[in-house]
């Protein structure tokens, strides 16, 4: 029970952190980001690289990354996205195209092996009978820290203000002397560090390997559309709700059902309610 | 857009070309390569019908393709049936999921269409692997009996198949029909208040484009001789949208030619040994990039009006 507790609350961080960067450049860009999940990987396989070959220390490794991938999702969003933003297939499809570049570049630099991340914490931790990694506590802690910040910071800052009030309104938000080019340049590269985040704290407890992109995607996608595109509470909410969900089936039921568990909660909700818990009604 | 001697004789030559290719360089290989470009231009087809047209980018279309295959596959091997049953079978069982995913999901506008039929695919996808002591899970159906046993008589099958779908779907985007889908995807608020049941015309719409799917997908069976889950893979989707990209959307003949290309391409590059999807992405990036309307149908519009021919 504890156990189910600890693991759900890992996963629901780990989902979290991706899903709201993921929910951040839809709702104020209106990007649906098929590369989110490259991110992800971007940032577990720069840590494995700059700790592996240039035998940097992990702190320092783990912040070059989040940098370089947080320069990439800026790259990716200002020269490909940018001129396609009218079009959403065209956006979809390149995003796409960028996420099987990646995988390709991983592939053919780091070949199809499985890579070790290394992790912050290699302690075991005792919690009511049960052991737990400290990489796991850790990705936890991080995970909610982080995303607390970024509440703060969205509620509370200037630049908060803004990115709320152009994924509001973006007509009026540009009215009103909002630079929008300029925030959507700070919420890609935003999204696209937390990603890296997710996958740095992730890496030492899942598998690092070049097609590593693509479940993240698809539980980023099933949170959202749970929680309601570009909600930040949704996504987050979802996020808990969909890490239990298949922990919970993963110790009664089998593992093998906990990957159909986050594709039938979207295809439930869209049928549903389509604008997810706290999406607003665009959807019909 | 065939009423201009033009068009008629560009698709009389593509025709020909086809059907000439394996003609001048024998070989199974090639044969094989044609049958698979073959099928994949039925597939971009029939996506292109529903999506193109009615702007619903479908993202799980292979929904469709497997629920044929599987449907040949289980008839044709369980139940031991004629395997010429598989294609009208198949048919009919995609478009039952076609009414099952498009009743609930066909109100969704934009990405939320596009998401809700990618996450049906998935979960088939998913379903076929639980279920694998009645499905055979990872190695799928195995011993499916071919429908021509003479490769290029397979081919020939296929390619007429290919070229009275597009016919067909054509002739119906020509219709009022297809004007209808059309301008759904223009205003759809607009077309419900002119008194047009526009759910209807979406759910049918679907349906034909499942309907073709569904049998190429018994196609794709009774040539592989067995199915697998991967066939239900998002994968097979991205695929066939991109074919329908590069051919140019909306425009029924294009995809067909894109389909051909990237199928032809996706060869070539063989040489290339692991750089191969790497060139093919870059490739991916620049067309999107370059040719927002694609490659096959701004061509052919090029070269009729170079020929003197008028919209």
């Amino acid at each position: 029970m504890l156990e189910i507790l600890i693991v759900g609350a890992v996963s629901s961080a780990i989902y979290a952190m991706l899903a709201v960067g993921f929910t951040l450049i839809f709702g104020v860009a209106r990007v649906l980001n098929l590369a989110h999940g490259s991110f992800y990987a971007l940032g577990a396989y720069g840590t494995y690289f700059f700790t592996a070959h240039l035998k940097w220390p992990l702190l320092l490794a783990a912040i070059a990354a989040i940098a370089v991938v947080a320069v990439f999702g800026v790259f990716v969003e200002r020269v490909l996205v940018r001129p396609m933003r009218a079009s959403q297939l065209a956006v979809l499809m390149i995003t796409l195209a960028v996420a099987l570049v990646v995988e390709q570049a991983m592939f053919l630099t780091f070949g199809s092996e499985y890579r070790n991340v290394p992790a912050f914490v290699d302690a075991k931790f005792h919690i009511g009978g049960v052991d737990v990694a400290g990489a796991r506590l850790l990705a936890l802690g991080v995970g909610a820290a982080v995303i607390a910040a970024l509440w703060l910071f969205i509620q509370h800052t200037r630049l908060g203000s803004a990115i709320l009030a152009i994924s509001q309104d973006p007509q009026a938000a540009q009215y009103m002397g909002i630079p929008s080019d300029r925030i959507f340049t700070v919420v890609m590269a935003l999204s696209a560090a937390l990603a890296a985040l997710a996958g740095i704290l992730a890496g030492p407890f899942l598998t690092v390997q070049p097609t590593m992109w693509l479940l993240p995607i698809v539980k980023a996608f099933a949170i959202v559309v749970v929680g309601g595109l570009g909600s930040i509470p949704g996504s987050i909410l979802a996020a808990l709700l969909l890490g239990y969900a298949e922990t919970i089936v993963g110790y009664t039921v089998s593992t093998s059902w906990t990957e159909i568990v986050s594709v039938a909660a979207t295809l439930l909700m869209l049928v549903v309610r389509p604008a997810g818990f706290f999406g607003k009604r665009a959807a019909f | 857009m065939f009423n201009k001697p033009v068009d008629l004789f560009g698709a009389a030559a593509f025709i020909a070309f086809m059907a000439v290719l394996p003609l001048i360089f024998p070989g199974n290989y090639l044969i094989g390569v044609l049958t698979v470009s073959v099928i994949y231009g039925i597939w971009a087809v029939s996506w292109d019908f529903m999506s193109g047209l009615t702007g619903r980018e479908n993202f799980g279309h292979s929904l469709f393709i497997g629920v044929g295959a599987y449907t040949a596959g289980f008839l044709n091997t369980t139940l031991g049936v004629n395997g010429w049953w598989s294609l009208p079978a198949a048919m009919v069982m995609a478009v039952l999921f076609a009414l099952l995913m498009g009743l609930p999901t066909l109100r969704l506008k934009g990405p939320y269409f596009a998401l809700a039929m990618l996450s049906g695919a998935v979960i088939m996808q998913r379903l076929m692997l639980i279920f694998w002591e009645q499905t055979g899970g990872e190695e799928g159906i195995n011993g499916l009996t071919p429908l021509i046993r003479n490769q290029l008589g397979f081919y020939y099958f296929a390619l007429g198949v290919l070229v009275v779908t597009t016919a067909l779907l054509m002739w119906l985007a020509r219709s009022n029909w297809g004007l209808i889908l059309r301008a759904i995807r223009g205003d759809e608020a607009t077309c419900q208040a002119a008194g047009i049941n526009v759910t209807y015309y979406k759910i049918a719409s679907l349906m034909i484009s499942a309907a073709f799917a569904g049998a190429g997908g018994a196609m794709y069976a009774h040539y592989q001789l067995q199915v697998s889950p991967q066939l239900f893979a998002v994968v097979t989707s991205i695929t066939i949208i991109t074919m329908v990209y590069v051919g140019g959307m909306a425009t029924i003949y294009g995809p067909v030619g894109g389909a051909i290309l990237l199928v032809l391409l996706t060869e070539l590059l063989r040489n290339f040994g692991e750089w191969r999807l790497m060139i093919y992405s870059c490739t991916l990036i620049g067309i999107l990039f370059f040719l927002p309307n694609g490659l096959i149908a701004p061509t052919w519009r090029r070269v009729r009006a170079s020929l003197g021919a008028k919209e």
